[in-house]
């Protein structure tokens, strides 16, 4: 059993008479990637500042390593944050930058710049090391962040739409170093994204926040199962050729309604999709793709959040 | 130690930025053009020699104090605004180290300022005997005034909302500390010798006068130098006490 890492108690923040965060709990394990996600304005990144100690909670407190919050330096000598907004230095090299922020925790001259080097590798920018920050990509500069939140090898590392902005290939570039961070490292990751292919991807566990409270918690299966619309329809996209026969295939099936449009067929069931899909196969006609309404992660993130504007 | 990494990193981040050097260009460019003026132009060789250098050493003082302002003023706010201080708030480093390293920086472009006011201050004053109570003069008085500007900006900085209200704050406050220092007749009254003396720029500019002008003894005319003490007694510690506490995520009064 994973040691735990992260555990929040009724957390709750309030600006004002405004309420951000509403008595948030949660525990996290150690090698775990949390999906932390909800609406623009549910309270995530403030949640995330809260446990990364650079807003103080109105109530409730939490421990990361086992640091109670009321230690804020020890809990930040334990964790990694990928601001949402991180800004850099543009005149700055990556492996100044780097080596900087590893002085910064602690370490000699000599260590910093040896972990400088070591992350600038893992992140993919080892040949960049000496390039001025300004000179970086976007999806280059979210490499850095994300190489800057481990320089002290911590035990939780909080990310903060690290993908925003990014192009599909930059995107696989951020989600395979979340990978690789907590399955190499054991370290817990808690990933803040409105991205939720993503988060289905990489992430063990989710936590839904709506208006500053947690809708629903636990693994991506338990959540969408649980939370998910019913999966009475869904869509085959099969060859274009192959279009009439399949719809009159399940047209013959009793209960089924078929909607046809280009080669996708939108198929209704009150007896699910199984009868329908087997069907199709039998009839010899070649599956393009098939998804079932209801069975991803944004159904059951819209059923909770009321269609919230992510 | 981490208040000497910040200062250190700050300093490199001043003066390779070109922000750092520029400063010092622009202020070198306008005291070289005081000292031609004060050196040859007719209506001001009428001044006495130690009134040349008593007035390019005000300017020296007034500029580089100006100037450490205005990168103090911009060392907190200006990281938030280009969002590179959450990321050293999320370090262990205290909120103290932070200050202090940022205050170190400021105070760099003084000392940068008061090196490249030297040769201006001999070139005026060589014959007379005043260069070296003018470079003292400048080190202790000029190092008072921007020490405790460079806190104030500092305070301003880390309170204001953005950048451009820190900045614009700590230009008038400026403006208005200096402003008086144009007023010749106002030490001669009893009422206008307290404002000097109250006010720690004109006290400090006054002193300033007076050594090097009117050739009193150092000692002689000290109580003016109560005002510039006390400001930067009372800046450092408002900045050691309230600066932990104001240095966070967002600015403006009431914030986070």
């Amino acid at each position: 059993m994973p040691g735990v890492t992260l555990e929040a108690r009724e957390l709750s923040k309030w600006f004002g008479s405004r309420t951000a965060v509403d008595s948030v709990s949660f525990t996290a394990y150690e090698g775990e990637v949390i999906g932390l996600l909800g609406p623009n304005g549910a309270g995530k990144t403030t949640t995330i500042r809260m446990l990364s100690t650079v807003l103080p909670p109105t109530g409730g407190d939490f421990t990361v390593a086992g640091v109670p919050s009321s230690q804020p330096a020890g809990i930040r000598a334990r964790i990694g944050v990928l601001p949402e907004s991180a800004g850099y230095p543009m005149f700055q090299t990556g492996l100044e930058y780097l080596t900087y922020h590893g002085r910064l925790f602690g370490l000699s001259r000599d260590e910093a710049r040896q972990t400088a080097v070591r992350l600038l590798g893992q992140v993919g920018l080892a040949d960049r090391a000496q390039s001025r920050i300004a000179t970086y990509s976007r999806g280059m500069r979210q490499r850095l962040g994300i190489a800057r939140a481990l320089v002290n090898n911590p035990s939780v590392v909080f990310l903060d739409e690290p993908t925003l902005g990014l192009d599909p290939a930059g995107q696989r570039e951020i989600l395979t170093l979340v990978r690789m961070i907590a399955e190499a490292r054991g370290t817990t990751v808690v990933l803040s994204t409105h991205t939720l292919p993503e988060v289905e991807q990489v992430c063990s566990s989710v936590l839904i926040l709506n208006e500053g409270k947690v809708v629903v918690s636990g693994s991506v299966a338990e959540v969408t199962s649980t939370e998910a619309a019913s999966r009475q329809s869904g869509r085959l996209r099969v060859p274009p050729e192959e279009v009439p026969r399949a719809a009159e295939v399940l047209r013959r099936l009793p209960g089924v309604s078929v909607e046809v449009s280009k080669d996708v067929l939108t198929v209704t069931s009150a007896d699910g999709m199984n009868s329908m899909l087997s069907a199709v196969l039998d009839a010899g006609i070649v599956l393009l793709s098939f998804e079932v309404d209801g069975a991803r992660l944004s159904d059951a993130f819209l059923a909770m959040t009321r269609g919230g504007t992510s | 130690m981490s208040a000497r990494v910040i200062a250190g990193q700050e300093c490199r981040d001043l003066w390779l930025s070109g922000r750092g050097p520029v400063l010092t260009f622009v202020y070198s460019v306008l005291l070289s053009a005081v000292t031609y003026l004060a050196a040859t132009n007719r209506i001001l060789n009428f001044l006495e020699q130690r009134e040349s250098v008593n007035l390019v050493l005000q300017i020296a003082v007034a500029v580089g104090v100006l100037l450490t302002l205005v990168v103090a003023a911009d060392a907190i706010s200006g990281e938030r605004e280009r969002g590179t201080l959450e990321s050293l708030l999320l370090t262990p480093v205290s909120r103290g180290s932070i200050v202090l390293g940022k205050l170190v920086a400021a105070m760099s472009l003084w000392g940068a300022a008061f090196v490249v006011a030297l040769p201006y201050l001999w070139v005026l004053g060589k014959g007379v005997a005043v260069v070296g109570k003018a470079v003292l003069l400048a080190l202790v008085v000029g190092t008072v005034l921007a020490l405790s500007m460079a806190a104030v900006g500092l305070l301003i900085s880390a309170r204001s909302s953005t950048n451009k209200v820190s900045l614009a704050a700590s230009l008038f406050l400026l403006l208005a500390l200096f402003a008086p220092t144009q007023l010749p007749a106002m030490s001669k009254s009893s009422v206008g010798d307290l404002l000097v003396r109250i006010n720690p720029v004109t006290a400090g500019i006054h002193y300033i006068g007076l050594v090097l002008v009117k050739g009193h003894t150092w000692a002689q005319d000290l109580s003016y130098l109560i005002s510039p003490v006390v400001a930067v007694v009372v800046a450092a510690v408002a900045l050691a006490l309230a600066g932990p506490r104001i240095v966070r995520l967002t600015g403006g009064v009431g914030s986070g």
